[in-house]
C-alpha cells in the first residue's frame, strides 16, 4: 500500500488515500507544513511545489498523482536556481506576514530554472500566486536579484531546483 | 517566535566605534517625573521571570543563557514588523547590534496592557483637547491599564511600546554600566561601550553578558531618553530577523502546530448568517474520522488528518433550522441606509460627533453626492484556525490572534476553566487584518477540543468557512453635501454615515454581558470627523443602522470607507469651484488656520505638488485614456497622501503607478514603514478594483478567490513611498496607506474621464 516518489531527494511512501490532496499529505503525513493551505482551489498558490521540475498547486495535486515523480517542497528546495531566487527574497526583505512566501519561492524557482535567462516581464507573468499583504513590489525586486545573480555569473548551470 | 531565529555565538561586534559612556547614561540625562516616572515605576515592580543563568532587567528586557538579550513584546507580529521594530529600539539603545537581540512575546500581565488602542476610540479631536477631555483621556487611561487589555490594532503597537522600551534599554545599559564601574573600579564616566562590551580604561572589558547578572542585581534608576533620532539603527533599518524563516518556510503559523497527538477538524456553519444546527450524524465507517461535534451553529468532523475530516464532513448527513437564519440580502441593507438618510436629522441613533458653527444657515451654490462602499472580507493567507487541548485542570491554545488576554479570557470561559489557568501560544500570525482580533473562532476550537478532553485539536476553516464566518468590514452609505460662497469655498458642510456600530457589535460578542449603544461608534466615522481642511459650519454624523450582518475591524476601519467618501467629495467641490485638485486643497488647509494637522496636511501636500511637476503623468498607451488623481488624509496619528495614476481601455481600469508621502512623527524602521504603506496601498487597491461581499437571503455569496478577486503580480501597481520625519509624535505605520488610495484612484478616473464614480468597488 501507498503511493512510492521521490521526495526531497530520498525515496519515500505516502500512505494517506491515492486520491487526497498532496498537500494534506505532506503536511499532516509527512509533516512538511512549509507547505501551506490557502484556499483549496488551486488560485492562490500557497501550497506550490515543484514536481519533475514545474510548479504544481499540491492542493490541486492527488497523491497518486505523484507516483513514481520527483517531488519538492520548500524543505527540500536547493541547487544554484533556489539560492538565487532565496537570496533575492532576503535582499528584497519580501515578507511581511511571511504565509504565502514559500509558494511564491518554490514558483519562482521552477519558473527560473526552466530558462535562467528569461526576461523579468517573462518570469513574472508565470508567477500567479497571490500574497494579501502586497509584497508585490518587493517581489519584484527579488526576481530582479535573482535573474541578475545568475546572469552575472559564468555560465549559470541550468539545474532544476529538483534532485 | 523568538525561537526562529538562529541563535547567535555570543554577541557580535559589529561596530568599533567607541562610544563614552558619559554621553549615552550618566548624571546629565537623570530625571525622574511624570510619564517617565510612571513608566519606571513599572520597571521597579516587575522583573521578567528568569532561569537559570538568565538576568532579568525589569519588564522589558532579559540577558538568556546563550548570550542574547531579549526583549519582550505584548504584540502579535501579522506582517508588521513589531518584533523587528522591538529589536531596534533595545539595540540601538543598549548600544548593542540587532543580531544580539531577539524578541519574544510577553507574558500576558496588566502591565503590557494597549491602551492606545481604545483611547483612539473616543470621539474626540486629539489635535485640539478641552480640558475635560484630556481629564477623561487620563481616566480611561489608568482604568485601561488596571483592566490591562492586551491588543494588537490600530496601528498602536510601534506608539504603545516605543517608550517604555526606549526607558528599559536605556536603565538596563546604565545598569550594565555601573556593574562594569564596581567590577573595573574606575568612574562610570571613564568606560567605554563597544559592541556589546564595556571596556575600563586600562584596557580590560567585559562583554554584557558578562556583566549581566551583577548588572540585574542593581536598583534600576531613573534615566531620561533623549527624543527619537537617527541613531545607528533607529531610522535607518537593519535586516528582519523574521525574513529568512519566512523564506526558506521555517517560520511557524498557528496552522503549523503539531502537537503529539494532534486531531483535526472540519467545520461547517450554517448556510444562512444566524442558522443554527439542528442534528448532524456521520456514516460510522467514515475512514479516519473519530468524531463528529454539534456546535450551536456549526458541526466540526474530527479526524487523524484534516484531509479525512473534510472527507468526513462531506459524507456528513446535516440538518441546519433557518428559522431564526438573518433573510437579509444586499440590497435590503442598502435600502435601509437610504431610508435613515432620508429621514437625516430626525433618524435614531444618530450621532453628531462633530460639530462647528451651524451648516443649516449656510447659503451659497449646493453641491450634494451620495457614495457607497461595499461589504468586505478580510482573506488572511492564512485561513482561520486555532489547536486548543483542553483537561480538567488546564487548556493551552495555539492560535494566531490579536489580542492574548482576550484569547486567554475568552478559552477559559469555553473550557470551563480560569484564565490563568489558560496558557497561550502565539506563533507568527499568516495575516491578521483585523480579523484575528475577533476571536469567536478560538471559542469553537476549544469548544471542540473539549470534547476530545486531552487531545490536542486543530481547528481549520476551509477559505469558504473562512469568508463564511468573517466579521465583514461593514458596507456603508453617506450623504455629503455643502454650499460654496462665490470664491468658491464652503460655507456649510453636512456629512452623514448610515453603518452599523462596529464596537457595539464587537463588545457585544467578546462580551455579551455587556450594553451596548452607549456611545458613538467613531471608529465607522474616522476619516471625515475633525477635518484638517478650514469648513466652518460643519456638522459630521454617525446615522446607526444594524442589519444584522456581523462586521469587524477590517484593515483601517472606517478610514477605509470615510476616507473615499470624504476625499472624492473634496475632489466635487473642487471641480464645483473650478479650481485643480491640488489648489484647492491647498485654500481649504489655509482656511483652517494655526490647526497643527493642517500645517502637517499642508507639508505633504507641498509634495505632491512637487512630485507632479517632476513626475508628470504619463500619455496612455495605444489610445488609453490616462488620469492622475491625488487624496490626502489624517489616520492613526499619521498623514499620507497619494498620487495616482490610473490607465483605462474600454471599461478596465488599470491603476500603473502610486506615490505616498508619508508623515508618521519619525519612521524608526523607515523600510519597513515603506513596506508597510506599499502593502497596505496594495491591499486597498484590492477593495477599489474587486472586493465585494453579497448576501443573498442570509447567505454569503462569495466563496474563494475566483468569487472574491485580489490583486496579483500582474494588477498590482508600482508604488513608491516618500518619508517626512516631521518630528510630531510617532504615529500609526500599518493601516495607513489604505485610506487615501480609493479616492485617489477614483479622482484620477475622473481627471481620465469625465465620470465620477462614487460607488466601490470603481465600476466603469
Amino acid at each position: 500500500m501507498g503511493v512510492d516518489l521521490t521526495l526531497n531527494g530520498a525515496a519515500a511512501t505516502l500512505s494517506s488515500p491515492p486520491d487526497s490532496p498532496l498537500l494534506w499529505a505532506l503536511r499532516d503525513e509527512r509533516r512538511l507544513v512549509g507547505v501551506k493551505f490557502g484556499c483549496g482551489a488551486g488560485l492562490c498558490g500557497a501550497c506550490t511545489v515543484i514536481i519533475d521540475g514545474r510548479q504544481a498547486r499540491s492542493c490541486q495535486t492527488q497523491v497518486k498523482d505523484v507516483a513514481g515523480k520527483t517531488v519538492v517542497t520548500i524543505e527540500g528546495l536547493s541547487g544554484d536556481i533556489a539560492q538565487a531566487v532565496t537570496d533575492g527574497w532576503i535582499a528584497a526583505q519580501a515578507p511581511q506576514c511571511g504565509y504565502c512566501q514559500p509558494g511564491f519561492v518554490m514558483a519562482a524557482t521552477a519558473v527560473i530554472a526552466a530558462d535562467p535567462k528569461q526576461t523579468r516581464e517573462q518570469a513574472l507573468s508565470q508567477l500567479t500566486n497571490i500574497c494579501r499583504c502586497g509584497t508585490y513590489d518587493a517581489i519584484r525586486a527579488a526576481i530582479d536579484h535573482a535573474l541578475g545573480a545568475l546572469n552575472a555569473a559564468p555560465s549559470p548551470q541550468k539545474q532544476g531546483s529538483a534532485q | 517566535m523568538s525561537d526562529e531565529r538562529k541563535p547567535s555565538r555570543g554577541v557580535k561586534i559589529a561596530r568599533r566605534t567607541f562610544l563614552a559612556i558619559a554621553g549615552v547614561v550618566g548624571g546629565g540625562l537623570l530625571v525622574g517625573a511624570g510619564a517617565v516616572a510612571w513608566r519606571l515605576r513599572q520597571i521597579d515592580n516587575y522583573k521578567l521571570p528568569a532561569g537559570d543563568g538568565e538576568a532579568s532587567f525589569g519588564a522589558w528586557l532579559k540577558f538568556t543563557r546563550d548570550g542574547m538579550i531579549e526583549v519582550v513584546v505584548p504584540h502579535q507580529d501579522m506582517g508588521q514588523g513589531i518584533y523587528a521594530l522591538a529589536v531596534l529600539l533595545a539595540a540601538e539603545g543598549l548600544k548593542a547590534p540587532p543580531e544580539a537581540v531577539r524578541a519574544a512575546p510577553a507574558p500576558i500581565e496588566a502591565r503590557y496592557a494597549n491602551p492606545v488602542m481604545l483611547l483612539d476610540g473616543l470621539p474626540m479631536d486629539e489635535a485640539a483637547l478641552t480640558a475635560p477631555q484630556r481629564a477623561t483621556l487620563w481616566t480611561f487611561d489608568k482604568i485601561l491599564r488596571t483592566l490591562g487589555l492586551q491588543g494588537t490594532g490600530g496601528s498602536t503597537s510601534t506608539r504603545n511600546i516605543a517608550e517604555p522600551i526606549r526607558l528599559a534599554a536605556a536603565s538596563a545599559l546604565d545598569m550594565l554600566a555601573r556593574a562594569a564601574s564596581a567590577r573595573f573600579d574606575a568612574p562610570v564616566d571613564q568606560l567605554k561601550i563597544v559592541g556589546g562590551a564595556i571596556l575600563a580604561p586600562d584596557g580590560k572589558s567585559a562583554t554584557y553578558g558578562e556583566l549581566a547578572e551583577a548588572a540585574a542585581k542593581l536598583a534600576p534608576r531613573a534615566i531620561a531618553v533623549p527624543p527619537l533620532a537617527i541613531g545607528d539603527y533607529v531610522g535607518k533599518g537593519a535586516p528582519r530577523f523574521d525574513v529568512p524563516p519566512k523564506v526558506y518556510g521555517r517560520a511557524k503559523y498557528g496552522i503549523d502546530t503539531r502537537e503529539p497527538g494532534q486531531l483535526y477538524a472540519a467545520i461547517r456553519h450554517s448556510p444562512r448568517l444566524g442558522g443554527r444546527l439542528s442534528r448532524a450524524s456521520i456514516p460510522a465507517d467514515a475512514a479516519g474520522v473519530r468524531g463528529i461535534v454539534e456546535g450551536k451553529d456549526y458541526v466540526a468532523v474530527v479526524g487523524e488528518t484534516y484531509a479525512a475530516a473534510m472527507a468526513g464532513l462531506d459524507k456528513a448527513d446535516v440538518v441546519w433550522d433557518e428559522s431564526n437564519a438573518l433573510k437579509v440580502s444586499t440590497g435590503d441593507v442598502f435600502a435601509a441606509y437610504r431610508a435613515a438618510l432620508d429621514r437625516g436629522a430626525d433618524y435614531k441613533p444618530r450621532w453628531v460627533i462633530d460639530a462647528v458653527g451651524d451648516p443649516s444657515g449656510a447659503t451659497g451654490k449646493a453641491v450634494k453626492a451620495t457614495y457607497d462602499a461595499p461589504f468586505l472580507a478580510h482573506v488572511t493567507m492564512e485561513p482561520i484556525n486555532a489547536t486548543a487541548l483542553v483537561t480538567e485542570t488546564g487548556a493551552k491554545v495555539w492560535a494566531g490572534h490579536q489580542s492574548a488576554s482576550l484569547v486567554q479570557l475568552l478559552a477559559a470561559g469555553a473550557a470551563g476553566l480560569k484564565s490563568e489557568q489558560v496558557e497561550v501560544f502565539t506563533p507568527f500570525l499568516g495575516g491578521g487584518f483585523g480579523r484575528r482580533a475577533d476571536l469567536g473562532y478560538v471559542v469553537t476550537a476549544v469548544e471542540i477540543a473539549r470534547k476530545f478532553m486531552g487531545v490536542p485539536v486543530q481547528t481549520i476553516w476551509s477559505r469558504a468557512e473562512d469568508i463564511r464566518d468573517d466579521v465583514y468590514r461593514p458596507a456603508a452609505m453617506a450623504d455629503v453635501s455643502a454650499t460654496l460662497g462665490d470664491d468658491g469655498m464652503p460655507t456649510g458642510f453636512t456629512y452623514r454615515i448610515a453603518v452599523p456600530s462596529i464596537t457595539d457589535q464587537f463588545v457585544a460578542r467578546a462580551m455579551p454581558s455587556a450594553k451596548g449603544g452607549l456611545m458613538a461608534d467613531r471608529t465607522t466615522v474616522d476619516g471625515a470627523l475633525f477635518p484638517f481642511y478650514g469648513l466652518p459650519n460643519r456638522s459630521i454624523e454617525n446615522l446607526t443602522v444594524d442589519s444584522g450582518v456581523p462586521v469587524g475591524f477590517w484593515r483601517s476601519v472606517g478610514y477605509s470607507l470615510n476616507c473615499f467618501f470624504f476625499e472624492s467629495f473634496i475632489d466635487e467641490l473642487a471641480a464645483a469651484a473650478g479650481a485643480k485638485p491640488l489648489d484647492y486643497r491647498s485654500r481649504l488647509l489655509a482656511a483652517a488656520g494655526a490647526y497643527e494637522p493642517a500645517r502637517r496636511a499642508h507639508a505633504l501636500l507641498h509634495r505632491m505638488g512637487r512630485y507632479d511637476q517632476a513626475r508628470p503623468l504619463a500619455p496612455g498607451a495605444d489610445g488609453a485614456k490616462s488620469g492622475r488623481g491625488f487624496a490626502l488624509t489624517e489616520c492613526f496619528h499619521s498623514f499620507v497622501g497619494q498620487v495616482a495614476d490610473v490607465e483605462i481601455v474600454d471599461k478596465t481600469l488599470r491603476v500603473r503607478r502610486v506615490h505616498a508621502v508619508v508623515d508618521c512623527g519619525f519612521a524608526i524602521d523607515p523600510p519597513n514603514v515603506a513596506a508597510q504603506v506599499r502593502g497596505a496601498i496594495n491591499y486597498g487597491l484590492s477593495a477599489v478594483l474587486f472586493g465585494k461581499i453579497d448576501f443573498d437571503q442570509g447567505r454569503v455569496a462569495q466563496t474563494n478567490f475566483d468569487s472574491y478577486p485580489v490583486l496579483t503580480l500582474e494588477t498590482a501597481p508600482e508604488i513608491t513611498v516618500e518619508i517626512v520625519n516631521s518630528g510630531a509624535a510617532i504615529g500609526g505605520v500599518g493601516e495607513i496607506g489604505v485610506p487615501a488610495l480609493a479616492p485617489a484612484v477614483a479622482n484620477a478616473v475622473f481627471a481620465a474621464t469625465g465620470r465620477r464614480l462614487r460607488s466601490l468597488p470603481l465600476t466603469l
